[in-house]
């Protein structure tokens, strides 16, 4: 056992390098030294080779022990909490005061390197490596709580539905407009946010909202499962990374759902940026169809696809383990195993901006209104940065199956059915490297059409 | 965290072993005896331990078979990939 643990170090070490010269994920890339398919076919080797090193971790005890070690944390009390939530009530209204006055462009406006640097990059990247701090955070629930609530009755057959609904609109808007660029648009739009928000956690009550609706909210706690800090009865823990995942049972399809299309958002948002993409909306746009229209089309059959493909994998997984356990709660057990993925690929995008940007947004904040024409950057990146982009996706993917072995041992009395029964998973997994290496590998092409 | 009962789904047609203490269906007997040895080992009869050892001792065979197999294709992918890599680059 300890055998294979290394084994899978060792591995993922040999892989490290052999795919640190073959690319990384910035616009700027070293030639790849490998064809293509070879890359892609590497990538998938990978994932798979090390479900088959995992299938060899078989001590039911070890398994377990992972997955619950935690140690105690103290409570940072709550004079803390509250300060902590007006800061960032207080960051909220400074975000849009700038957005909407300041008529600088780009990264010389505060209001979208608040948004774009320190949030998205910076702050969502804390969720998943620290513990999901959101739910004090979160200044939308702050100004919700202040108000007097209607307290509606949530419509339980709605579900977590609206949430995937909502998450795939925010990255539609992201994707079809130029809201990295343009401050007030980025401005209209948080304050759309957050009047929608404010209203509907004053009509059915801010726990409902956040709970069921607020896709922020629900990314951030699903990343938190991923944490190293978490809270369990009411208490801060310690735990290892990805160790909470296991036991994570997911509410329903709704949640499924939500979880698999915050990978396929990620995917989108690579995929328009390529080179056949490009060629194929164009050949579209030509024949009249709306351009905007392929745009949604492919979004939207995308986010299908990748749903149906996960369902798929859970009915594959059913029918190879000989369970009863129903598909959907398979569904429900297994998803969880694909968060890890996510962060992976979270981090490998935005921490090179974030490294970069980070002086920037520290000579804009100092004068939001007046910043200095051509704010400070790192220079650039050390050249092993593009490497270590790419251990982080490959991280993501060793935590994920890791995960899933721990799940299927929680699932199934016989250890050979646990096996088994990730032949879905696997494959899906391997199949999901594959294509985002790909879209990876592809040189950027600045999508046509929209404004971004 | 709390386990739900795990939701179940039994063909109309199949006969499940079902375990008598928490009710959930097996689609076999020896996985009903690992499930009872695992789930509610401080509560067996003595024949239940038997079929559980029995069953452990089993499947322990059967992993070591699967290993051998997972060796092998870990084996050929290594391998496969090594001479591609010959080959192409």
């Amino acid at each position: 056992m300890r055998l294979a643990l290394a084994a899978v170090l060792g591995l993922s070490a040999w892989v490290g390098v052999a795919a640190a010269h073959s690319g990384s994920l910035r616009a700027t890339r070293d030639p790849i030294a490998a064809p293509t398919w070879l890359f892609l076919l590497t990538g998938g080797g990978v994932v798979g080779v090390s479900f088959l090193l995992a299938s060899f971790v078989t001590d039911r005890r070890f398994v377990d022990a992972v997955h619950d070690w935690g140690r105690s944390l103290p409570d940072p009390g709550r004079a803390l909490r509250v300060l902590v939530r007006l800061a960032a009530v207080s960051v909220l209204a400074l975000t849009l005061l700038v957005g909407a006055l300041d008529r600088a462009d780009g990264v010389r406006n505060l209001a979208i390197l608040v948004v774009w640097v320190v949030w998205w990059g910076g702050y969502v990247a804390s969720t998943y490596l620290f513990g999901n701090t959101w739910s004090t955070l979160n200044p939308f629930r702050t100004l919700a709580e202040a108000l007097p609530s209607l307290d509606r009755p949530y419509p339980d057959r709605l579900g977590a539905w609206p949430s995937v609904a909502g998450l795939l609109l925010l990255v539609w808007i992201e994707v079809v407009t130029p809201l990295a660029d343009d401050p007030q648009l980025l401005a209209a739009v948080l304050a759309a946010y957050t009047v929608v928000t404010v209203a509907g956690a004053v009509v059915v009550g801010p726990d409902s909202w956040f709970e069921h609706v607020d896709p922020l909210a629900r990314v951030f706690r699903f990343y938190g499962h991923l944490a190293p800090v978490g809270v369990d009865q009411g208490r801060l823990r310690l735990r290892l990374p990805g160790g909470a995942l296991p036991g994570v049972v997911l509410d329903g399809r709704d949640d499924v759902a939500f979880v698999v299309t915050l990978l396929f958002v990620t995917t989108y948002d690579g995929f328009v940026a390529t080179g056949p993409w490009a060629g194929g909306a164009r050949a579209l746009a030509g024949v009249g169809v709306p351009p905007l229209l392929v745009y949604l089309g492919a979004y939207l059959v995308g986010a299908a696809v990748f749903y149906l493909a996960y369902r798929a994998s859970a009915r594959l997984g059913r029918q190879r383990a000989e369970t009863y356990l129903s598909a959907t709660y398979l569904a429900r057990r297994f998803a969880p195993s694909l968060l890890p993925i996510a962060a992976g690929y979270h981090l490998a995008h935005n921490l090179g901006t974030v490294l970069v940007l980070s002086p920037t947004v520290a000579a804009v904040a100092a004068s939001p209104l007046a910043p200095p024409p051509s704010p400070p950057q790192l220079a650039g990146l050390p050249g092993w940065f593009g490497g270590l982009e790419l251990a982080f996706v490959l991280l993501g993917h060793l935590v994920a199956v890791w995960v899933a072995h721990a799940t299927a041992y929680d699932l199934f009395p016989s250890r050979l059915q646990a096996v088994r029964s990730q032949y879905g998973i696997t494959a899906v997994m391997v199949g999901y490297t594959m294509l985002s290496l790909w879209i990876v590998t592809e040189p950027y092409v600045a999508p046509p059409f929209i404004a971004s | 965290m709390t386990e739900p009962t795990p939701e179940t789904d039994v063909p109309p047609d199949a006969t499940p072993a079902v375990c008598d203490r928490c009710g959930q269906p097996f689609a076999g007997e020896t996985y009903l005896t690992l499930h009872r040895g695992l789930d509610h080992g401080d509560a067996l009869s003595e024949a239940e331990r038997e079929a559980y050892e029995a069953a452990l001792e089993e499947e322990v065979a059967r992993l070591r078979r699967f290993r051998l197999l997972a060796l092998a294709a870990l084996v050929a992918i290594y391998f496969g990939f090594l001479m591609t890599y010959a080959v192409v680059t």
